[in-house]
């Protein structure tokens, strides 16, 4: 997989690379690595679960683990210096509100490419909720095959779907920070990457 | 669930019980694994493909006046419905009616009396349970029947001059049915897929558990998701040339503490204008169906939802889509539906039929 | 004994809770010490009423009396049903100098003269407010002491809040209120809601109002709570300046608890998408109700939250800002005064 391929989802999926240029763009190599520590970038538009996981992220002992929180992309110029490598993205979509699909979206431009290779995760909460329209998660399928990245699904209100959604991001955390020995990033998003039913678009009726 | 177990053996509905081992194998079928699931990486096979459609018969003033008795129509408009799916009756009958209407009044007193022994045609039960046929509600020649029941309760004291009120009403309904789905269906089976209800006391619980011991369906809640209730809005908003919709209102649930509810009323004439101003170019040459598509009823809302934020500055995106109602019908996201005008009734019962298919398991 | 005596204690018993009944009747005065442990004793409403009528035969108590009660458990407990303020304009020159006395004498007279059959009880509150209680009646009854009107005026101020006042009784309470205080006009203020203490203070601006500063405020200082060092927010700048905002424009601590706000849009449709909509020339009409427990806090979270956007929309901060909740708005274009325009842009 080369860039070449990665500009290539990003066309297919109409993101405009024209940001690319732009400074504020978040990139994944842009810095060295910490000796045993993982950073992750967690962007949640309505500012919730990210709270009650960071707290549960920093638990981790094996490894040390910085969490950075976002509303959304892009991130504030200001904070460039002190900010560190950031190993995994996880955009976490609350499929009850349009508006947190959207601001995930929106963000998705301010990503270098480079870290669709094995560094981005969606997570979606609420995914059981009967008012979310099927469409809606329909969306989020496509977006996640579209750009070859795993999709999560987590609860966020009980402690222990907290604890489970904690243990899953951790596990793509340690390989894309590259702290587990014989696998990299991209080897691992290739066999965790969302796919969507190739009739997903097929009406009820005929 | 314990409760019902029991009063299976109470009832006299035996025969039910031994005939349920024999079809357990055909019951695998359902719309939703009609497809057959692939079970690929990273695809849960719970969810499917079908999708509500995204194109629809825009709502014409239905000649349902002139086929269903007023008298049976008056039942079904003006009360709020309770929705719920069911899975295919086994061997329902539509020719059985009377007996269903006594085994159900016998199931209840049962019920109701913890158990004891009663005898069917027994006095003492107070209620009167009435099974009927909305003939001629259909849409297409594979419908079945909708069934009407109504339960009364006898009052001790009987006063000649006074129309006695049910205490419990719902129906069984299937308009416009996926044909393959129904079909596909093993002969034996009947899909009425939509169950409403009405009551003020806590029979609904006692049906459902008669109906799925004496047919072997299950019952489920219905909802209805953001997507179904933006269709009613715009199926609705759509008559308003033919039959006035006075307003239309939407009711917003924004998730901020304390909740705020925000109710946005639009003025029925300027709603009809900009669904209008919507509307794709009707290609359809003169005598064809008018369509709507799922991306005019999008931009139907995205116009409200711009309008309103032009003004607030507050993203009605970020909430729930909780009730929308119109002179037409009113229609709550936990599933409440109210049907105010007879006329645009079988539009709006075959958005529901086709979520109620949708909503059944697998 | 008389029939609308009774009435009044038994709508009295009934509305007053029970664990309240004690200290308002003890407020009250009328009971000896006797009387107060035998109504103490009773649990049933039934009884509890029995018990008063009785008691008011034996102290020859009258339904004046039994209106002071009311007042005083209303004085109490004066969030029930809704309130509604008005404000009186164009002070005359001896506004300011209106007294208890002058006003209580000025104020009965006056209303008498417009209704014959009127009973008015005033009464001071503590906090400086004039409570009056109207019960009214017309040519052909007595007053109905069952559905009084209740006015809350503070003295020197042009504020009046009302409640359970109808349409018909509306021009003659103005009349009476415009000239017992000396002034010209009497106006609805547009503000309303269940809790009067809250309109009370909207109107008056007696809540927390943050000012817009270049310094952190102690406020955003006080929302960040200390977390973690290895989590760190990227956006904790903008999320303070949202919440500086957000106070700047609906007041910081405990705001007043207002239950609704309308706006009655009669404005353009535009929408740069819709140009069939953007060039009718009718407005586009509908009303939008925002509603909450707590409405003021409810639009302060949107606008920190960043649902609503910031700096907050003029319209919404008007409520605040203008102690209004019943807005209509129009195009800015010549029409009438009492409309809230908005900017075009």
């Amino acid at each position: 997989m080369s860039r070449g391929f990665v500009y290539n989802i990003l066309f297919r999926t109409g993101i405009v690379l024209s940001v690319y240029i732009r400074m504020s763009l978040l990139k994944p190599f842009s810095k060295l690595p910490g000796l045993n520590a993982a950073n992750i970038l967690l962007v949640e538009c309505e500012e919730q679960f990210q709270k009650s996981l960071a707290d549960a992220l920093v638990e981790e002992t094996a490894v040390t683990v910085y969490v950075r929180l976002a509303k959304s992309l892009p991130l504030p110029k200001e904070n460039e210096e002190s900010r560190p490598r950031i190993d995994l993205v996880v955009f976490i979509i609350n499929l009850t509100s349009e508006l947190s699909f959207q601001s995930a979206e929106a963000s998705l431009k301010y990503l270098d490419p480079g870290y669709l290779l094995g560094k981005v995760c969606f997570m979606v909460t609420n995914a059981r909720n009967a008012s979310v329209p099927t469409e809606r998660l329909d969306a989020v399928r496509k977006l996640a095959a579209a750009l070859h990245c795993p999709l999560l699904f987590a609860e966020d209100q009980t402690p222990d779907g907290v604890t489970y959604a904690t243990k899953r991001l951790l596990s793509i955390l340690k390989v894309s920070a590259g702290l587990v020995p014989m696998a990299t990033a991209l080897y691992l998003s290739s066999l965790t990457s969302c796919t969507v039913p190739p009739d997903i678009d097929q009406p009820s009726f005929d | 669930m314990e409760q019902h177990h029991n009063s299976e053996t109470r009832t006299p509905l035996n025969s039910v019980a031994v005939q349920r081992r024999s079809k357990t194998k055909s019951y695998r079928l359902s719309y939703r694994s009609g497809i057959g699931a692939a079970s690929r990486l990273g695809f849960t096979p719970g969810l499917t493909a079908r999708r509500l459609n995204t194109s629809r018969k825009a709502p014409k003033s239905n000649n349902i006046t002139e086929k269903v008795t007023k008298e049976q129509l008056a039942l079904l408009v003006k009360t709020e419905w309770k929705l719920s799916y069911v899975t295919p009756l086994y061997q329902f009958r539509h020719t059985q009616l009377k007996s269903y209407s006594r085994q159900l009044s016998a199931f209840i007193a049962a019920e109701k009396q913890q158990g004891l022994a009663v005898d069917v045609e027994g006095t003492q039960n107070r209620f009167r349970v009435s099974f009927s046929l909305v003939q001629e509600m259909t849409e297409s020649v594979d419908d079945a029947v909708t069934v009407f029941i109504q339960i009364h309760s006898k009052p001790l004291i009987v006063r000649q001059d006074e129309p006695q009120r049910p205490v419990w009403s719902g129906w069984l309904t299937c308009i416009n049915g996926n044909l393959e789905y129904l079909r596909s269906l093993p002969k034996d089976f009947i899909c009425l897929p939509l169950f409403c209800s009405s009551e003020a006391g806590g029979l609904t619980s006692v049906v459902k558990s008669w109906f799925q011991q004496s047919f072997d369906c299950c019952f489920g809640p219905l909802e209805i998701s953001h997507t179904s209730l933006q269709w009613l809005m715009a199926l609705w908003t759509n008559c308003h040339p033919e039959s006035s919709i006075r307003q239309l209102k939407m009711i917003w649930t924004l998730p901020v503490e304390p909740q705020l509810q925000v109710t946005y009323t639009v003025n029925a004439e300027d709603a009809w204008q900009l669904w209008s101003s919507v509307r794709k170019e009707n290609t359809a040459a003169a005598g064809e169906e008018n369509s709507i598509d799922i991306e005019e009823v999008t931009s139907f809302m995205q116009g409200l939802k711009g309008h309103f934020f032009r003004h607030f500055r507050l993203d009605l995106s970020a909430g729930r889509l909780d009730e929308v109602s119109t002179a037409l019908g009113s229609a709550k996201h936990s599933g409440r539906i109210k049907f105010s005008n007879s006329k645009y009734m079988i539009t709006t019962l075959m958005l529901l039929t086709e979520c109620a298919l949708l909503k059944m398991p697998i | 004994m008389d029939e609308s005596k009774k009435r009044l204690v038994q709508r009295l018993i009934r509305r007053i809770p029970t664990k309240m009944l004690k200290t308002t009747l003890q407020k009250w005065g009328h009971l000896t010490g006797e009387q107060h442990r035998a109504m103490d004793s009773i649990q049933s409403k039934w009884a509890l009423t029995e018990s008063l009528l009785a008691i008011c035969e034996e102290n020859e108590l009258a339904v004046k009396h039994l209106t002071e009660l009311e007042m005083i458990y209303m004085m109490d407990n004066p969030d029930q049903g809704m309130w509604y303020a008005f404000q009186l304009t164009d002070p005359g020159d001896d506004a300011q100098s209106v007294d208890l006395m002058q006003f209580k004498e000025q104020f009965k007279s006056h209303l008498r003269e417009l209704v014959r059959q009127v009973s008015v009880k005033i009464k001071k509150h503590t906090d400086e407010a004039v409570w009056i209680r109207i019960a009214w009646g017309d040519a052909y009854s007595r007053p109905d002491h069952l559905k009084p009107t209740y006015v809350v005026h503070y003295l020197q101020t042009p504020y009046v809040f009302v409640t359970r006042l109808n349409s018909k009784q509306k021009p003659m309470l103005f009349q009476a209120m415009v000239l017992s205080t000396r002034y010209q006009y009497f106006k609805d203020a547009n503000l309303s809601g269940r809790n009067l203490t809250a309109i009370r203070d909207l109107l008056m601006r007696k809540y927390q109002q943050v000012f817009p500063t270049k310094y952190p405020s102690p406020l955003t200082e006080r929302k960040q709570t200390v977390t973690n060092p290895h989590v760190e927010r990227e956006q904790a700048k903008p999320a303070a300046n949202r919440l500086q905002m957000a106070c700047e424009a609906f007041g910081g601590g405990t705001l007043p608890q207002l239950q609704s706000a309308v706006y009655k849009l009669e404005t353009k449709f535009r929408d740069h998408t819709n140009t069939l909509m953007t060039e009718r020339e009718e407005p586009f009409r509908c009303v939008v109700k925002f509603s909450s427990t707590n409405l003021l806090e409810s639009l302060k979270n949107c606008a920190s939250s960043g649902i609503a956007s910031t700096p907050v929309t003029p319209l919404l901060s008007s409520i605040p800002l203008k102690g209004k909740n019943y807005f209509v708005i129009t195009d800015n274009v010549p029409g009438p005064s009492s409309q809230m325009r908005q900017t075009q842009n």
